[in-house]
């Protein structure tokens, strides 16, 4: 994969009065990658993302898009440029073909075909022609995605995209989004706090909290594939007994049991001898469930679990 | 330049998709039509044309006497000698050339009548500048608006053209409505009739379209003023209503408060002093002493400094909306 990177956030600064909302934060998103914009609400990323449009400027700082920068060179800059701010506003009077014809003409040079495509593409076909005011929120959001595609941008940026799509909506969202990175190689950079979310579809995540970006890692570095710690589970018919099993084996880790199961944190390797531990007191295990650190156990390890600080 | 059409045709779209912008020309319509129907069953019956020349004398030999009247009291002299002298070289000119009074109501009689109506499409005019840009803010579409490759001056542009084209469209409308009615209720005959204009102690015939024309554009002075100013208060407060509000009060009160402060010298300086042109032909300036010019410099120093604030407020504003 290539990692020519697209946009470029070069220790960006806002400040509001004394606040400094935004306080130095650089990062890259590159051709090909979908880049999470991971952060509690009041964190700052709907104003990194406003400061990338162009929307708000920058007290310090810049922002290059393929080469030009958005504050000296915007129509250059924004060209390539598609996405959504928050929600996707459309006009409510108008129909969802109007919207997009509304759209493209501000560029110049789209064709009829590439609106219809687009249209296609979102799954819009049979509404497209209805007020925008009859649209329920997933039908919105499709159509805001398909106003970020008219042009073909090489960076989309979308400001929590999933809002509103049921959860067929949602993975039909992330195949379009990972086609795109993919065979267009197209820069992608999504704002999220729903973690599970950003979990299955990003390349790349980086937190922000504060106005800080206070860590980037790879989706897979972030999970820590091959850490050993875990939570394991185990079901069992006795769970007294297992429980004094694992205490003897284990004298100073906690143990966490209900009925039929009991939870320990160890090393995965140590799961055999557990087992076998088990067979020998002749207790009769069923099951066995791994728990590896989800992102939003990391999300809050990260950020201290204080949400809006 | 293409994309600048593009954005004026976008700006044509969302104002022509809503009913409201129906309603204000459909209205305009209503009311040329009402007031036809009213102006019509109130007529005077048209005097016998035959007499209308012995008529005329009598009417100069009264004035005559009353003018000697006025000279001798010496009350108000100098706008009473100009008006009446007006009015008695007027007659004099029908006489020799054998043109008629205008009796009642003519076709363009009732097209000039109508012109009053350009305060309406004044009031619509302002709705709509009041809302083409705080509308943006309030729907949040402002955000998808201006992440396009276009500069905001040139948004902003092509809303002010916008809006200055649907006045345009509203006072066509109203001047073919006008025509029509007037047409339809007194004849097209009166169509070829001239106006006589007095200037400078002349009396001189004028082609009566070119009346029509000057008289709305006097008119469309005040329109332009007060819908640049709607659109600036609707650029920096980004509220629909407080700038119908405002531009709508001020736009019935202006006149009060320069009679209010005439005394003061400088309140030649106040835009609504300068907003009516049609005193350096038939009428007397707010202050002593200002001329046409002075209040085209005073009108168009408004003007920029009305079109300054909106642009710089609506470039450099943080869009957070």
């Amino acid at each position: 994969m290539q990692t020519k990177p697209v946009a470029q956030f070069k220790n960006i600064k806002k400040k509001i009065g004394k606040k400094m909302i935004i306080d130095d934060i650089s990062f890259d998103v590159n051709a090909g990658e979908i880049f999470g914009f991971l952060g509690p609400n009041g964190a700052g990323k709907t104003t990194t993302i406003r400061m990338l449009f162009g929307l708000i400027s920058m007290t310090e700082g810049e922002i290059i898009i393929n080469g030009f920068s958005i504050t000296n060179d915007f129509e250059k800059a924004i060209a390539s440029v598609g996405g959504i701010v928050e929600n996707p506003e459309m006009y409510k009077y108008l129909t969802g073909y109007q919207n997009l014809v509304h759209y493209a003409r501000m560029y110049g040079n789209i064709t009829k075909e590439r609106i219809d495509e687009v249209i296609a593409l979102v799954g819009l076909d049979q509404r497209i022609k209805d007020k925008v005011k009859t649209y329920s929120l997933g039908m919105r959001q499709r159509l805001g995605f398909a106003q970020a595609l008219l042009h073909k941008p090489s960076l989309i940026v979308l400001d929590e995209p999933t809002n509103g799509l049921d959860p067929a909506g949602i993975h039909e969202f992330r195949t379009h989004l990972r086609q795109l990175a993919d065979k267009e190689n197209i820069a992608i950079m999504v704002s999220s706090h729903q973690l599970s979310e950003m979990e299955l579809m990003c390349d790349r995540i980086g937190i922000i909290q504060n106005g800080k970006l206070i860590d980037i890692q790879t989706v897979n570095d972030f999970l820590d594939k091959d850490e050993v710690v875990m939570r394991v589970t185990f079901t069992v018919d006795n769970v007294t007994k297992a429980k004094a099993c694992l205490n003897k084996l284990f004298k100073d880790k906690e143990t966490l049991s209900n009925e039929v199961s009991i939870s320990i944190t160890i090393d995965s390797t140590q799961i055999p001898d557990i087992v076998t531990a088990f067979v020998r007191e002749d207790i009769r295990v069923s099951g066995i469930d791994k728990e590896s650190k989800t992102l939003e156990d990391k999300f809050l390890e990260i950020t201290g679990g204080s949400g809006i600080a | 330049m293409r994309r600048l059409l593009n954005l004026i045709r976008n700006e044509n779209m969302k104002m022509f998709r809503q009913m409201s912008t129906y309603i204000m020309l459909g209205l305009l319509i209503v009311i040329v039509i009402g007031f036809g129907f009213i102006s019509k069953n109130t007529a005077q019956p048209a005097a016998t044309s035959a007499d209308w020349k012995a008529q005329l004398t009598q009417q100069n030999t009264d004035m005559q006497a009353s003018l000697t009247q006025i000279q001798t009291a010496g009350v108000a002299v100098e706008q009473s000698t100009a008006s009446i002298d007006k009015a008695m070289k007027t007659n004099t000119y029908r006489i020799e050339h054998d043109l008629p009074p205008e009796q009642g109501t003519t076709l363009w009689g009732f097209v000039t009548q109508l012109a009053g109506a350009i305060s309406l499409v004044s009031l619509f005019t302002i709705i709509i500048a009041a809302g083409i840009v705080a509308g943006e803010f309030n729907s949040g579409t402002i955000k998808l608006l201006l992440i396009r490759p276009l500069k905001r001056w040139k948004v902003l542009l092509s809303k002010y053209l916008a809006v200055i084209l649907f006045a345009l469209d509203a006072l066509i409308i109203l001047f073919v409505a006008s025509f029509l009615v007037g047409g339809i209720f007194y004849s097209f005959g009166g169509v070829s009739q001239p106006y006589l204009a007095y200037t400078n102690g002349n009396v001189t015939e004028i082609n009566m379209l070119w009346h029509i024309f000057t008289t709305y554009g006097y008119a469309c002075v005040n329109l332009l003023m007060m819908v640049t100013f709607a659109f600036m208060i609707s650029t920096v407060f980004r509220n629909n209503t407080l700038a119908v509000g405002i531009s709508l009060f001020l736009m019935f009160t202006g006149n009060m408060l320069v009679t209010l402060l005439s005394k003061y010298t400088w309140v030649k300086y106040v835009l609504f002093a300068n907003i009516d042109l049609t005193v350096y032909t038939d009428g007397i300036p707010v202050v002593k002493g200002m001329t046409l010019n002075f209040s085209l410099l005073v009108l168009a120093a408004y003007f920029i400094v009305f079109n300054i604030i909106s642009w710089l407020v609506f470039t450099k504003r943080d869009v957070a909306a």
